[in-house]
């Protein structure tokens, strides 16, 4: 079913008011010195994109959990991938992009 | 001004030293949350226990040992509270019996009501804690987790296995100033102890230097204690209560 334009804005908006929020929840918890802005949907989050650890992550569970109510367990690793894979994360853990 | 609150979880809280516990943590201005599985008469006369001598208590259902309870109970207590301050890790249960003859699921079943119901409730606990990057966690171990105790390897490895997790987490969740300790008691008057059969019982007390059983009002003034701001410096230890009973 074709999503009439009104509702694919809609979608669209909320998507990227859930990507910001992960980025501020990145931000406060991690204690990062950078404007939303400045992080982009797709960049690393580990390694070599924007450098976090495996402690860094622990913060980012408590973090997602406590403003999403969604868990992230170790088999889940590859949700840390980037912002969007996050969102699609917390997408398909809560059944639809959470209206917030 | 009205001080805020602070709550505290204790798990296993119906009767014995959960009991006693949750008692001892209304009497510190806590607001206790009294676990129960399934004696919910035995839980809510807990908690009337505790109102009518002016502190505040509730009842929570769920059985700590289920994975999809314990993240439940958690989320209620995040949605009615917003906070935990405390977590006392008290619910277990024995199955005795000797090694050779000891069905797997008499072996699951233990370790799943001791040990894994600790391991769910400390890490959904954390979680809740380190919003606010502060928080205490105690464990209820056993004697028996401490020296093995035969006739019960289940409840010994249960017991042991809560001592060693809880000296990791201590390490793990010191970074949000988190605190974890362990208590130890040795035989205490409960029902569970009271299953021991008399002469049995008899013998065990001649073994304790204090010759008696321990109360659970005395547990629970040690658990007291140690989810107090008096011991703020320590983390990752384990206190044996048990007359003397325990050469360690």
């Amino acid at each position: 079913m074709t999503l009439s334009y009104e509702e694919t804005e809609r979608l669209a908006i909320q998507r990227m008011e859930l990507n910001r929020r992960i980025k501020a929840v990145l931000i406060e918890r991690l204690g990062l010195d950078m404007s939303l802005d400045h992080l982009t949907d797709d960049q690393s989050l580990f390694g070599r994109g924007l450098g976090l650890d495996s402690i860094d992550a622990l913060e980012l569970v408590v973090g997602v959990e406590d403003m999403f109510n969604v868990s992230i367990y170790d088999g889940d690793m590859e949700v840390f991938g980037s912002v969007n894979k996050l969102a699609d994360y917390i997408i398909d853990q809560l059944g639809g992009v959470p209206v917030l | 001004m009205t001080e805020p609150l602070q709550v505290a979880l204790v798990t296993g809280a119906s009767r014995g030293i959960g009991r006693a516990i949750a008692l001892d943590l209304a009497k510190q201005k806590y607001t206790v949350l009294v676990n129960y599985k399934s004696r919910e008469a035995d839980a809510a006369n807990v908690v009337a226990e505790i109102t009518q001598a002016g502190g505040t208590a509730f009842a929570m259902c769920a059985d700590v040992a289920k994975e999809e309870d314990v993240v439940s109970l958690f989320r209620g207590i995040k949605q009615k509270f917003g906070e935990l301050h405390a977590l006392v890790n008290n619910a277990g249960i024995t199955d005795d019996g000797f090694l050779m003859m000891m069905s797997s699921q008499k072996w699951d079943k233990v370790i799943a009501a001791n040990l894994r119901s600790v391991f769910l409730c400390c890490r959904e606990g954390m979680k809740l804690m380190a919003r606010r990057n502060k928080g205490v966690i105690v464990n209820l171990s056993s004697t028996s987790g401490l020296t093995g105790q035969d006739g019960q390897l289940n409840y010994s490895a249960s017991k042991g296995g809560i001592i060693t997790f809880t000296k990791g987490l201590a390490r793990e969740a010191a970074k949000n100033s988190i605190r974890a300790n362990v208590v130890c008691p040795g035989f205490i008057d409960t029902e569970m102890t009271k299953q021991i059969p008399r002469e049995l019982l008899l013998k065990y007390i001649e073994m304790i230097p204090l010759r008696r059983l321990g109360t659970p009002e005395e547990v629970a003034a040690l658990v007291s204690f140690l989810v107090s701001d008096k011991a703020a410096y320590i983390t990752g230890k384990s206190f044996v209560i048990d007359g003397g009973l325990t050469p360690i």
